[in-house]
């Protein structure tokens, strides 16, 4: 049975909607900010940050502020229901979502807990309503309109593309009639300390692939699509022919040098597809920006495709990581790739990694494209890679 | 669907020793409470961490994730001023940890996925290691849930006016299921659902009964406590009756105003 996707929804730091995503990408505008100015922080680090406020965030949607949704449900629900508005659902019959959070609403539990550890009887209660994942899947399920079964899934930088995956199988299983799937993500200062405390942000615009790259910049944003299965789709913006899910099972933070996982995820997305590897058009890839993703990911393209890497990109120098939402936000973009026929720009690059020599595209380029691996990867060994056709 | 039920191990159920569970000392003393217990219940559900290289999929389950190191981190943050954290709990406040753990014990790397939704959680995971064995994606798979009590989390939950019918709770339960039927099975799952509106004991029977002598657990969950994987403990508890020679056992849960789920558990052949 045929998956395809017939909604797309897009919010992150280059701005709301995939119109206005599309065009800043196809002019080369990063969203990439100097530093924060909504989060609460004192870090002076570059961020994807979306220049909306919480309040502002729910005026647009006709939330009231008495909901009091956390930033990565106000998020998910912007884009939620612009996926949603592209596909033509009948309401009447079961639409499902699998959403994928990594912060869910940290940014509000992290203003309770200020009050909280000073006098355990303090912080306003509303703000810790909504911490655990599910809360923003409830919350967007209660303002798109969707009835069915619904789940959330978090697998660290991972999530969405699992996502996607969990949503490909409820339609097989027909457990569902439409599925929206995809994830969200908000800048929170537990997320931005916490990779600091890693020490893998970059203090300066991040440089995915590039020589020089010396770690990621953090983004928020949410990215989702709509699935149905091909019989009952009047019309659709492309496949999902392929996707797989591997764990690299080397280090609890680190991808091994061989890249096991990445490789093993793009190879089973293909072989499920039945596509050879050198008629990949494009690959929107992880691609964070440090120095141990880009090379074990180079690796594995290596292993993959040999001397023949098709062409390849990130676009997380345009909107930062965006964590669970960065495989939400790049398959909507690998969409896009085949429906209007461009490569994007990896931004900020200039030299090659010495062991892999291996060139991004750097331009944004017009040309027709039939297939797109997109790649995402995560803590805990997590790799999973989906590929869209024609 | 139908899937084959080798084990089920709760936390509780846990008898061989953690060294031998976790061999690497280093590990164990940087995992959290949490992991720990997840992850030792798992390693005895496969029966040691050779048991691990068998499996094909790794299914987590967690309402709330890693909430001492969360919190942990949290509180450094904000005490220190953002300032010379240490990495650790935030690495380990990830809600995949122990699906990762389990994974990078014997550098497994099948399928590998975490589902954090609130009561449901647990069913969701079931759900997924159902489908992956009908479609023959997998054939030996693990499943398993956890959830841990912390303090602060009772006192939040204590003001939010929780506890008043059911106590705090915590736990993990591990469950190994195969697509084929062996002579390590014990039970067989043969049906899940997830429903819009509230069932009474006699419906659950009308509607998932295969058999006039069926046992319904309504609601089980209530006994073992307010944490959202506490399902969980309600399908060990499901295998074990028909271990005990129950020929069918249909759990119902609808925990504190969630969507109702329900799964059947029925004794082999």
């Amino acid at each position: 049975m045929g998956i395809v996707v017939t909604g797309v929804g897009i919010v992150s730091a280059l701005g709301v909607g995939v119109e206005r995503n599309l065009e800043r990408i196809c002019r080369g505008e990063s969203g990439i900010s100097a530093t924060p100015t909504l989060l609460r922080t004192a870090n002076r680090l570059p961020v994807g940050e979306i220049a909306v406020t919480n309040e502002q965030l729910h005026s647009m949607l006709s939330i009231p502020q008495s909901e009091h949704l956390s930033r990565t449900a106000l998020l998910g629900i912007l884009a939620v229901r612009e996926a949603m508005a592209g596909a033509d659902i009948d309401y009447t019959r079961r639409v499902g979502l699998v959403s994928s959070t990594s912060v869910g609403g940290m940014d509000l539990t992290e203003h309770f807990f200020e009050s909280f550890i000073e006098d355990d009887s303090r912080g306003r209660l509303r703000d810790v309503r909504m911490h655990d994942c599910a809360a923003s899947t409830d919350a967007i399920a209660r303002h798109c309109g969707i009835n069915g079964y619904r789940t959330t899934i978090s697998t660290a930088c991972s999530s969405a593309a699992n996502a996607i995956i969990a949503g490909a199988k409820l339609l097989k299983h027909n457990i569902v009639d439409y599925v929206v799937v995809g994830g969200s993500d908000a800048l929170s200062a537990f997320t931005l300390n916490g990779f600091k405390s890693l020490m893998i942000l970059d203090g300066e615009p991040c440089r995915p692939f590039d020589s020089s790259r010396a770690g990621l910049n953090l983004g928020e944003g949410a990215g989702y699509l709509v699935l149905q299965r091909e019989e009952e789709a009047c019309s659709y913006y492309c496949h999902l022919s392929g996707y797989s899910n591997r764990n690299d099972a080397h280090h609890q933070t680190a991808s091994s040098a061989e890249g096991n996982g990445a490789y093993q995820a793009m190879a089973q997305a293909l072989q499920m597809a039945g596509v050879e590897p050198q008629s990949v058009d494009y690959i929107n890839a992880h691609g964070t920006g440090t120095g141990n993703n880009d090379a074990s990911e180079s690796a594995a393209f290596i292993r993959l495709f040999g001397d023949n890497v098709p062409p390849f990109s990130s676009t997380k120098a345009f909107t930062g990581h965006t964590l669970a939402a960065a495989g939400g936000i790049e398959a909507v973009l690998s969409v896009l790739s085949i429906v209007r026929g461009c490569r994007y720009p990896n931004l900020n690059f200039t030299t090659p990694i010495a062991e892999y020599g291996l060139h991004p595209v750097t331009a944004f380029e017009q040309a027709k494209i039939d297939s797109v691996l997109t790649n995402s990867f995560g803590f805990g060994g997590n790799c999973s890679s989906l590929l869209f056709t024609r | 669907m139908r899937c084959y039920i080798d084990s089920v191990v709760t936390a509780q159920d846990v008898a061989t020793d953690i060294k031998l569970l976790i061999p690497d000392a280093g590990l164990r003393r940087r995992m959290s409470r949490v992991i720990k217990s997840a992850v030792t219940t798992a390693v005895e559900c496969v029966g040691g961490t050779e048991g691990i290289d068998a499996l094909d999929a790794i299914i987590t389950a967690t309402g709330w994730g890693c909430l001492a190191d969360s919190e942990k981190f949290l509180r450094n943050m904000i005490v220190e001023h953002e300032q010379l954290l240490n990495p650790t709990p935030f690495i380990q406040s990830t809600f995949n940890t122990v699906g990762g753990q389990i994974a990078l014990l014997r550098h497994n790397h099948c399928y590998n996925v975490t589902y954090v939704n609130r009561s449901h959680s647990f069913e969701d995971a079931l759900l997924d290691a159902m489908m992956r064995i009908a479609d023959g994606e997998s054939c030996n798979v693990l499943v398993g849930a956890f959830d841990e009590q912390t303090p602060s989390q009772h006192r939040i939950m204590e003001r939010m006016g929780a506890f008043r019918t059911v106590a705090d709770g915590e736990g993990a339960v591990f469950a190994r299921l195969t697509a084929q039927r062996s002579e390590q099975s014990v039970a067989q799952v043969t049906a899940i659902d997830f429903l819009c509106q509230s069932l009474t004991v006699e419906q659950c029977r009308e509607r998932y009964a295969t058999r006039a002598d069926a046992t319904v657990v309504y609601n089980g969950y209530a006994k073992y406590g307010l944490f959202p994987t506490s399902a969980a403990y309600t399908f060990a508890e499901a295998v074990r009756l028909v271990q005990q020679g129950e020929s069918e056992v249909v759990v119902y849960n609808e925990y504190f105003g969630a969507a109702p789920a329900v799964f059947r558990v029925q004794c082999i052949g």
